[in-house]
């Protein structure tokens, strides 16, 4: 299993896109934060370097004794955030941090490995064109447990990222007319229920923000108010970098993590946008491509859901800060500054450069 | 191969597809960036700079106001003020309970200013306290961070460094009021900016006030300074140099010390006055402040009316100072010629009824400038009789009566010239010919200014040129002004009886300066206006002594000052007013007239 030939078909590629997009974030955080706390910059390139090294060491693991073990993976992560709920400390309003003395850990991210594995492991031996009643109630059921768990934290944010794997799951499995018909009426009816009893206020504000951005300049409205003029007084070619008076003025709300984007897009303009969103969606493709060359269905799986969950976070951060989908609190993967989000997105990554790595069945 | 085994094809077929719409979606959100960036950039751009970058009004400094000799009469000084800025608060309750503490402010009062001044954009300053101590500075700037939405600034702040001199003549400043702002909304008006209220601040305010600076500096989310980037100095208002002479409106106001009336002085020559003093004044300084309504209500409910300026709003009867008024009218209209006597025994039966001449042993015989001397009564009473009301009417008005003199203050008043016209009007009834008896001798419904007495004068002292007094120094003496249609010879003859009114022994010899040739008229005023008459009544109607006039010129060629004091319940013309104006005459020729001058003193 150590066979030293394995790392001869290690993607470079995808690595050297994953750590592009990393060093980019890393100058943009500096940007963002240098004037406030530049120990977040060293920070962010020692979570770089321990992520590097988690990277290896998880590619060393075939993904197929993963998926042995992925229902253990699952009830334990599941059982560790129902002991978070239960016994955690709010910190920040949340109890969805771990922390051990300096360290703190989100699980709710590495949560997200184990339910792509766990769906990958189910569907395997699934052959069916749709799926059956059976079939979607599993899928759903699995995602539902730590998307309620997550949800509870409260951290409705992380919470949402689950289900753009349920998504991919319903999509790659197939869904027969009637299940689509009734999942969408039971979709609004859980919908007109949450927006009365389940939201809390500042969740439904941000969603009324999203129509009416200019009502409450200084409320829910002024984040996504800075958000857009960063963005759109960086015109075509930037104020230059270091040079964002949105950003150096502390104008711009979470600039290092859920707004790095627009501080790009501020101090590049345009242009740098385009190169920026050029390479993550080389890197998206990169991911997506690996499909082909899969050797099993779980393969297949895992690496369409680990993709479909990458993508739909940056295209939900990049919509929503220009006004396109409310302020969910999502960082771009990679790009973002944070240390559990990283790991976990190189983990969901390294599942994608697992499966392309062992293509060939005999190596 | 696995692949051998397993037909993957379908879900490779439906993940590809899935990719194919993630770039759909991705060309969209790019053309929508596009549009944000690029198409949009112009009103972000905008935005950007509205947020980072906050400008200041520098106060400019009011012109200074100088007397003709550039004493400093009104001055500035720096001030510190607290303004609050509205888009910076937080939390309202905690900021006015805060402050409130702080500043040794009443929370109510603190709650209703900033509530009044919400018309004014959220970034513009409301000041919620000025003229403060250098120990409330520190204690504001030592908690500043507590309360980013305050500012302390110095402002130059409008000194009157003689207080009370000239009080009513410079008047005062106040805040701007609301419907002030409401009003003009095409300037640029500022919370809290001070205005000129009265007197001359407020005649001349546009030309005073000052062309503010700006200061435009960068600023973070919190409104904290990053720099300045533009800075546009203030410039200082146009300085006001007055006509008046310091010293005689300090002599004035010494003269009228403990008295209410009021003394004008003024150059016939040019209608610019010297002195112009009200009694009993107040102190302006009082005022330039924005939170003064105990002072403020202490002054305007005062029974002595401080506030008002008897020179220009004072209304009383001009009582025997009328009597050039009825000279001129007669000698114009042919009534009587410089020769013509009538018989004064100290009284007259007139129309049934009988008119006392104020010195009961009588005159004798009297022609004109023996009855302007002696201020005979019953030699107008004849005059009285044979001359209409309206003809008397038309040449008092010809003289100035009965309108604004036009000088450069705000809030004259036009007085009273009655004729029958005007009873018709006011009063529905027709004249009769008794009450034109009355009006010979200044009496009767007749009102008129202190003002409107000296421009009289200084018409006569001219020969008939009329003047328009004014405040502000001229440049050259060039005479200028109308003439009345009056001969001049007319005019000799009544200075004639003036001249010895104060020179030989008439009604007004305590004005005689020796060396000085004073010509002038005394008055007193058994009825007085209506409105002092009012608060006699409520004074309990106790007598009164007449109010005491004296108006006249010096010297009697050539004029160069005409000098009207007016002094409520002074008593007998001669008696309170004579001698005030001749201290003013005294200190006149003192001061202006070559000693050389003085014949064998």
């Amino acid at each position: 299993m150590l066979d030293r030939r394995i790392f001869r078909e290690i993607d470079v590629t995808t690595v050297l896109l994953m750590v592009i997009i990393s060093l980019i974030g890393i100058i943009f955080v500096y940007s963002a934060i240098y004037f406030q706390a530049s120990q977040y910059v060293w920070r962010q390139i020692v979570f770089l370097l321990v992520c590097l090294i988690a990277l290896f060491i998880f590619l060393l693991i075939d993904y197929k004794i993963m998926l042995s073990f992925s229902w253990q993976f699952y009830i334990f992560m599941n059982a560790l955030l129902m002991g978070l709920l239960l016994f955690g400390k709010m910190v920040a309003h949340t109890k969805s941090w771990i922390v051990i003395g300096h360290f703190q850990f989100q699980p709710s991210e590495l949560t997200k490995l184990a339910v792509i594995l766990l769906l990958a492991r189910i569907f395997s031996e699934y052959r069916e064109d749709r799926m059956s009643l059976r079939a979607l109630i599993i899928s759903s059921a699995i995602v539902a447990l730590p998307f309620l768990l997550t949800a509870l934290q409260p951290d409705l944010g992380t919470a949402l990222t689950y289900l753009p794997i349920l998504l991919g799951t319903y999509i790659l499995a197939g869904m027969k007319k009637k299940h689509i018909i009734t999942l969408l009426i039971l979709g609004i009816l859980i919908g007109f229920v949450g927006w009365n009893y389940g939201l809390k206020e500042y969740q439904k504000k941000r969603i009324e923000t999203l129509m009416t951005p200019d009502q409450d300049a200084r409320g829910s409205g002024y984040q996504l108010r800075q958000s857009k003029i960063a963005i759109g007084s960086g015109g075509l070619v930037g104020k230059g970098y270091r040079k964002g008076t949105q950003s150096q003025l502390r104008f711009l709300p979470a600039r290092h993590t859920d707004f790095i984007v627009a501080v790009i897009g501020e101090e590049l303009g345009f242009l740098g946008i385009i190169l920026v969103f050029g390479i993550y969606f080389l890197f998206l493709y990169r991911l997506f491509s690996t499909i082909s060359v899969s050797p099993d269905r779980a393969g297949v799986y895992i690496v369409f859901l680990s993709a479909m969950l990458i993508a739909t976070q940056f295209f939900i951060n990049i919509m929503m800060i220009i006004g396109l989908f409310p302020i969910t609190g999502i960082p771009v993967p990679l790009l973002s500054y944070g240390g559990s989000s990283l790991l976990a997105n190189y983990l969901i990554c390294g599942l994608v450069l697992n499966v392309r790595m062992r293509r060939f069945v005999f190596v | 191969m696995a692949r051998i085994y397993e037909d993957l094809s379908r879900i490779i077929r439906r993940s590809k597809i899935t990719f194919y719409l993630l770039a759909v979606l991705m060309l969209f959100i790019l053309a929508y960036y596009w549009k944000i960036q690029v198409f949009d950039y112009e009103k972000y751009w905008k935005m950007a700079e509205a947020n980072r970058l906050r400008e200041l009004d520098i106060p400019a400094p009011r012109g200074l106001i100088l007397d003709r000799q550039k004493v400093i009469l009104a001055d500035n000084s720096p001030s510190f003020k607290v303004s609050l800025i509205r888009e910076n608060v937080r939390d309202y309750q905690k900021t006015i309970a805060g402050l409130s503490s702080l500043l040794g402010l009443n929370q109510e009062e603190l709650k209703n200013r900033i509530e009044r001044y919400r018309i004014l954009p959220a970034f513009e300053p409301i000041i919620i306290k000025d003229n403060l101590k250098l120990s409330e500075v520190a204690v504001i700037e030592a908690r500043k961070e507590e309360f980013p939405e305050i500012r302390v600034d110095v402002e130059p702040k409008r000194f009157y460094p003689f207080g009370l001199t000239a009080a009513h003549l410079l008047g005062y400043l106040q805040e701007v009021s609301l419907e002030e702002l409401k009003a003009n909304q095409n300037r640029t008006w500022h919370g809290g900016e001070m205005v000129g209220k009265a007197g001359l601040e407020r005649q001349y305010n546009d030309l005073l006030t000052g062309q503010d600076g700006k200061l435009v500096e960068m600023v973070d989310s919190l409104g904290r300074s990053k720099g300045e980037v533009k800075k546009i100095e203030p410039s200082k208002g146009n300085d006001l140099i007055l006509s008046i002479d310091f010293d005689l409106q300090k002599k004035a106001e010494e003269l009228l010390q403990g008295k209410e009336g009021a003394i004008v002085v003024l150059d016939p020559r040019t209608g610019e006055c010297l002195a112009l003093a009200s009694s009993p004044a107040y102190d302006p300084n009082r005022f330039i402040t924005r939170f003064s309504s105990d002072e403020w209500l202490s002054i305007i409910s005062d029974p002595g009316k401080p506030l008002e300026n008897r020179v220009i709003r004072g209304l009383y009867s001009p009582g025997s100072i009328f009597k050039i008024v009825m000279a001129l009218t007669a000698l114009s209209t042919g009534v009587i010629t410089e020769n013509s006597t009538f018989f004064c025994s100290g009284s007259l039966e007139i129309y049934g009824k009988q008119f006392f001449c104020w010195f009961k042993p009588g005159h004798g015989n009297l022609n004109l400038p023996e009855a302007i001397k002696n201020s005979c009564n019953i030699y107008f009473y004849q005059l009285g009789r044979r001359i209409n009301i309206d003809t008397i009417a038309n040449y008092a008005r010809i003289l100035g009566l009965g309108q604004k003199t036009g000088i450069d203050l705000p809030g004259e008043k036009e007085g009273t010239v009655p004729s029958s016209s005007w009873k018709k009007r006011v009063m529905g009834e027709a004249w009769y010919p008794g009450e034109t008896i009355s009006v010979a001798i200044g009496q009767g419904p007749l009102l008129v200014t202190p003002l409107q007495i000296a421009t009289l004068t200084a018409c006569v002292a001219n020969r008939g040129r009329k003047i328009v007094p004014t405040l502000i120094k001229k440049e050259s003496h060039e005479e200028n002004g109308d003439r009345v249609d009056i001969p001049t010879e007319v005019f000799e003859k009544v200075i004639e009886g003036m001249w010895r009114s104060v020179n030989d022994g008439g009604t007004g010899h305590e004005a005689y300066q020796p060396g000085f040739d004073i010509c002038g008229k005394t008055g007193s005023t058994q009825v007085i206006s209506r409105e002092t008459a009012e608060k006699l009544a409520q004074k309990g109607g106790e007598i009164k002594k007449p109010h005491s006039w004296f108006s006249g010129f010096a010297p009697r060629y050539h004029p160069q000052i005409v000098v009207t004091v007016l002094v409520e319940y002074g008593g007998m013309g001669g008696q309170a007013a004579a001698p005030l104006a001749g201290e003013i005459f005294k200190l006149y020729r003192e001061k202006y007239v070559r000693q050389t001058n003085l014949p064998g003193n």
